[in-house]
C-alpha cells in the first residue's frame, strides 16, 4: 500500500508534499473536498515529514490562539464617546455644549 | 505574490448579509441596534454601538499598531468617521465588516507612518516556508514537545511577540482569522481583498510564525 502510494506521487499521480503543504489550511479546517482528502490522508500516512509538519502548523494556529490577551482600559468607550462629543460628531450634544 | 489593494473597505462585491440588525458580540450583550436608527443619524444607537464593538476593534488595532495609547485614539478617529460617512455604508456587509475596515485602514495608515516596530519583510516570509526539493521536503520537520507546547513558561509571550514580527498585511490576516475568528469572507471585506488572497496570507503567516516557534519548541535531546 505504501509502495504504492509513494510509486504514484513519484509519477505525479498523487499530491507531493509541495501540494499538500499548499492545501494545509483547507486540510486543518476540513474544507478539502473528499477525493482530495482521500489523496491528502494517503500522503499523511507514508510521509513523516508532513505528518510532522502538520503537528507543527496545528500546535502554532493553537499557540496563536492562546496568545497574551491585550487588556482594554475600563473607559475605553467613555473616553471615544467624550471624544465624539467634544468633535461635535453629535449635533445635539453641540447644541447642548453651546446652552 | 497576491494583490495587496486595500483601500476599499467592504468592497461591492461583498457577499449580502442585509439585516436590519446589527448582531451584538460577546462584549456587548446589550441587543441587537437598530440599523435604520443608525443610518439614520441616530446618536443613542451610535452610542451602543461604541459601547458594544469598542473592546474588540480596540485589540485588533493594538495587535497591528502594537501600542495601546495610539490604537486609542485610532479608535476615536474610527468612529468619527464611521458617524460621519453613515450614509456612505451601502449594505452590501454587515455594519460591523465596514466599521472594521475604517479601523484597519487608520491603524495601517499609522503603522506605515511611524514605523515603529522592525518586522520582518515580505521576502523574508517567503524564506521562512518549508523548502521542497522536487515536491518534496528536502529536510525532516523536527517534532515538538508537546509538553514545551502546553506548558513553556513564556509560550504567549513568545507567540505576541512573533506575531509582532510579521510583516502587517500577514499579521492583519493571521489576528483576524486565528485570533478573532472571522470568516475567510468577512475578512477577505475588511481588507478589501479576494478571499484567496486571505488564504494565501494566512497560510503564509502561518508558516512563518511556526519558524519563529520551531527552536523553542522542539523536543530537547535527552542525555
Ligand atoms: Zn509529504
Amino acid at each position: 500500500m505504501k509502495f504504492i502510494t509513494a510509486l504514484k506521487t513519484a509519477l505525479g499521480m498523487a499530491p507531493g508534499c509541495e501540494q499538500v503543504n499548499e492545501f494545509l489550511a483547507e486540510y486543518v479546517e476540513g474544507t478539502l473536498d473528499e477525493k482530495m482528502r482521500a489523496q491528502f490522508q494517503e500522503h499523511m500516512d507514508m510521509c513523516k515529514c508532513c505528518d510532522h509538519y502538520l503537528d507543527q502548523y496545528r500546535h502554532t494556529i493553537q499557540l496563536t490562539k492562546e496568545t497574551d490577551e491585550i487588556s482594554v482600559p475600563s473607559e475605553l468607550a467613555e473616553h471615544t464617546l467624550a471624544f465624539l462629543r467634544k468633535s461635535n460628531a453629535f449635533a445635539s450634544d453641540q447644541d447642548a455644549a453651546s446652552s | 505574490m497576491e494583490p495587496t489593494q486595500n483601500t476599499n473597505p467592504a468592497s461591492p462585491d461583498a457577499p449580502s448579509d442585509r439585516g436590519d440588525l446589527v448582531t451584538t458580540t460577546a462584549e456587548g450583550a446589550k441587543g441587537p441596534i437598530s440599523l435604520e436608527a443608525l443610518m439614520a443619524g441616530d446618536e443613542k444607537a451610535f452610542e451602543q454601538l461604541v459601547i458594544q464593538e469598542s473592546p474588540r476593534l480596540f485589540r485588533v488595532i493594538v495587535r497591528i499598531v502594537g501600542d495601546d495609547d495610539e490604537a486609542a485614539s485610532i479608535l476615536q478617529e474610527t468612529f468619527l468617521q464611521a458617524f460621519q460617512r453613515i450614509n456612505t455604508f451601502r449594505r452590501e456587509s454587515k455594519l460591523t465588516t465596514w466599521l472594521y475596515a475604517i479601523g484597519i485602514n487608520l491603524a495601517r495608515a499609522s503603522l506605515r507612518k511611524s514605523r515603529r516596530l522592525s518586522s520582518l519583510e515580505d521576502q523574508e516570509v517567503e524564506r521562512m516556508q518549508p523548502d521542497f526539493n522536487r515536491g518534496m521536503f528536502v529536510e525532516t520537520p523536527a517534532v515538538w514537545d508537546p509538553a514545551r507546547v502546553t506548558e513553556l513558561a513564556d509560550r504567549r509571550q513568545l507567540v505576541r511577540r512573533g506575531i509582532e514580527q510579521l510583516p502587517e498585511d500577514y499579521k492583519t490576516v493571521l489576528v483576524l482569522r486565528d485570533i478573532e475568528e472571522y470568516s475567510t469572507e468577512e475578512v477577505a471585506n475588511m481588507l478589501g481583498i479576494s478571499s484567496g488572497a486571505v488564504r494565501v496570507r494566512l497560510h503564509r503567516a502561518r508558516g512563518a510564525l511556526r519558524k519563529l516557534l520551531d527552536p523553542h519548541m522542539r523536543r530537547l535531546p535527552k542525555d
